[in-house]
């Protein structure tokens, strides 16, 4: 074989690698997200929140995917049969793919000698492995790409059903996700700008002496609220507010293809605070100086779990706020707030 | 790099091909949105990432999602035939064929193939490995920046007279009504 068939070789076997443990580790990451999810909010509630599958209730989420998948599968007469199924497959698609350019540890020389400074990627000589599936030079805006693809799930979803509520959550879901797409976006500009990079692992490269978040308060908080609305969590979970739209648009959605716009939800969750970790936390980095650097993937997993707790707290902590009130507040506080934070930032790098 | 291209440039196709021949308009959106994604793919087989990203966020992202929303709130029924459709495919194809060759003769453009097919000539400033060795991103934006200043100020100016327009449009009537 020559040297070029096996290194094309070599990349494909690693790619199929990296993709089936990011897939893994996803879904295992949904199933106890589902859980802590139950848990956090029984506590909150003054609940036990379940307790009776496996010891404090470990093996409730298999008894959940269990049921799901034997659960019988029932949907609208009317429905558009192509586009009723797409949408949940398009949903968890799009969500997993969102994952495959965060780098959850610094990229790794084996043979041949690292380039210069212990915080650089290069490594001529020697086989680089990068902790993501694709080192994308504009990894930033890859991500904004597939996410905003997601809408099309959502909507093809509450359409294709043929009914009353998932069309009105269908309708408010795709004008929420990119009212907020722009809030979210400009928040995200501003750790770009800091480290004059889209690539990701050169961004968390940058925050090797300052985390941004430090440097960017104004742009965490921004991003972390407009984080919220993208995944459709309270406050903003008004695609599928119960209490006027029974459950938004997978209303019409049993058995496990509602399944899949739950995990592409869940999985949704983990993506915005791995960025979030990626952009203003400094990903693999060590919380405190005195601590292991070799730990990253470690470290990056904790800022991770941190911020989905967050979330969860806030879910279960605030009100749903009213319709007209988000897309106000979407449009009329965090647009203007992010392209101020925006113009400071633009500003401090000239000078600098 | 052949079989993803040939994979994506046929999906391009077949997308392109139903926007046009779907009965039902929100086939004919999605199919638009197929193409655009296809179309993204051939940009990243050209090494032209920024391209590809921006692709999908404006196009498939945006504006699609927009055209898909006014779909939804209007439903629109069959759509009505103007012209017979002898005519229509008369124009339509004469109108791509000569599009082709134009294109095709700016892509040659100072381009000589030579025996086996090979395509010999100068690299333009623009030609990948030097975009990469300088960044695409960067590339870009210090073109638009300083060459082409004056195009991209015009047509952003132009957005925003469309912006105000619409704005006001839609008030005049709210305030008829």
């Amino acid at each position: 074989m020559s040297a070029a068939a096996t290194s094309v070789l070599l990349a494909v076997v690693v790619a199929v690698v990296k993709g089936v443990l990011i897939i893994f580790v996803l879904m295992t990451a949904f199933a106890y997200l589902t859980l802590a999810e139950r848990k956090v909010s029984a506590r909150i509630q003054l609940r036990y929140g379940p307790n009776r599958v496996g010891p404090f209730g470990f093996l409730q989420p298999l008894a959940d995917g269990v049921k799901l998948f034997t659960k019988e599968v029932t949907a609208p007469e009317g429905r558009d049969r192509f586009l009723y199924l797409l949408a949940p497959a398009l949903a968890a698609c799009a969500a997993m793919l969102a994952f495959s350019v965060i780098p959850i540890n610094q990229t790794i020389c084996i043979g041949g000698t690292h380039g210069a400074g212990p915080l650089s990627a290069s490594c001529p000589g020697g086989y680089p492995l990068h902790w993501d599936l694709a080192h994308l030079n504009i990894g930033l805006l890859f991500i904004l790409a597939i996410t905003s693809l997601g809408v099309y799930s959502i909507f093809l979803g509450g359409w294709a059903s043929n009914s009353k509520y998932p069309l009105l959550g269908a309708l408010r879901s795709s004008a929420q996700l990119i009212s907020y797409e722009m809030a979210v976006s400009f928040a995200l500009l501003g750790p770009v700008l800091l480290a004059g990079s889209l690539n990701l692992e050169t961004v968390v490269n940058q925050q090797h002496s300052l985390w941004f978040v430090f440097l960017q308060p104004m742009g965490f908080l921004l991003y972390f609220t407009g984080a919220l609305a993208e995944t459709n969590r309270l406050p903003f979970d008004l695609p599928e507010a119960e209490a006027e739209l029974v459950a938004g648009y997978h209303t019409e959605y049993t058995g496990m293809h509602f399944g899949l716009f739950f995990m592409a939800e869940y999985i949704n969750m983990v993506t915005v605070c791995s960025i979030a970790t990626v952009m203003f936390l400094g990903g693999w980095m060590a919380p405190f100086f005195f601590l292991p650097t070799w730990l990253g993937p470690i470290w990056f997993v904790g800022k991770v779990v941190l911020l989905l707790l967050l979330m969860m707290w806030v879910r279960w902590t605030f009100p749903r706020l009213r319709y007209d009130r988000l897309m106000q507040f979407g449009w009329k506080v965090l647009l203007p707030l992010g392209l101020a934070n925006l113009m400071l930032t633009s500003v401090f790098v000239a000078l600098h | 790099m052949t079989v993803i291209f040939g994979l994506a440039a046929v999906i391009a196709f077949l997308g392109a091909i139903g926007v046009v021949l779907s009965q039902r308009t929100i086939y004919s959106a999605m199919s638009l949105v197929l193409n655009m994604v296809a179309l993204a793919v051939l940009f990243l087989l050209l090494d032209a990432q920024f391209l590809a990203a921006v692709q999908i966020i404006v196009y498939a992202g945006a504006v699609m999602v927009l055209f898909v929303f006014i779909i939804a709130l209007l439903s629109p029924g069959a759509e009505e035939r103007v012209r017979p459709l002898e005519l229509r495919l008369l124009l339509g194809g004469l109108g791509a064929v000569i599009f082709t060759l134009l294109v095709g003769r700016l892509t040659l453009n100072g381009i000589t193939i030579g025996p086996h097919g090979r395509m010999h000539g100068e690299l333009g400033p623009f030609a990948p490995t030097l975009v990469n060795a300088h960044g695409q991103v960067q590339t870009l934006g210090e073109q638009l920046f300083t060459t082409y200043l004056l195009p991209f100020e015009v047509t952003s100016l132009m957005l925003l007279v469309a912006a105000v327009g619409a704005v006001y449009l839609s008030r005049r009537r709210r305030v008829a009504a």
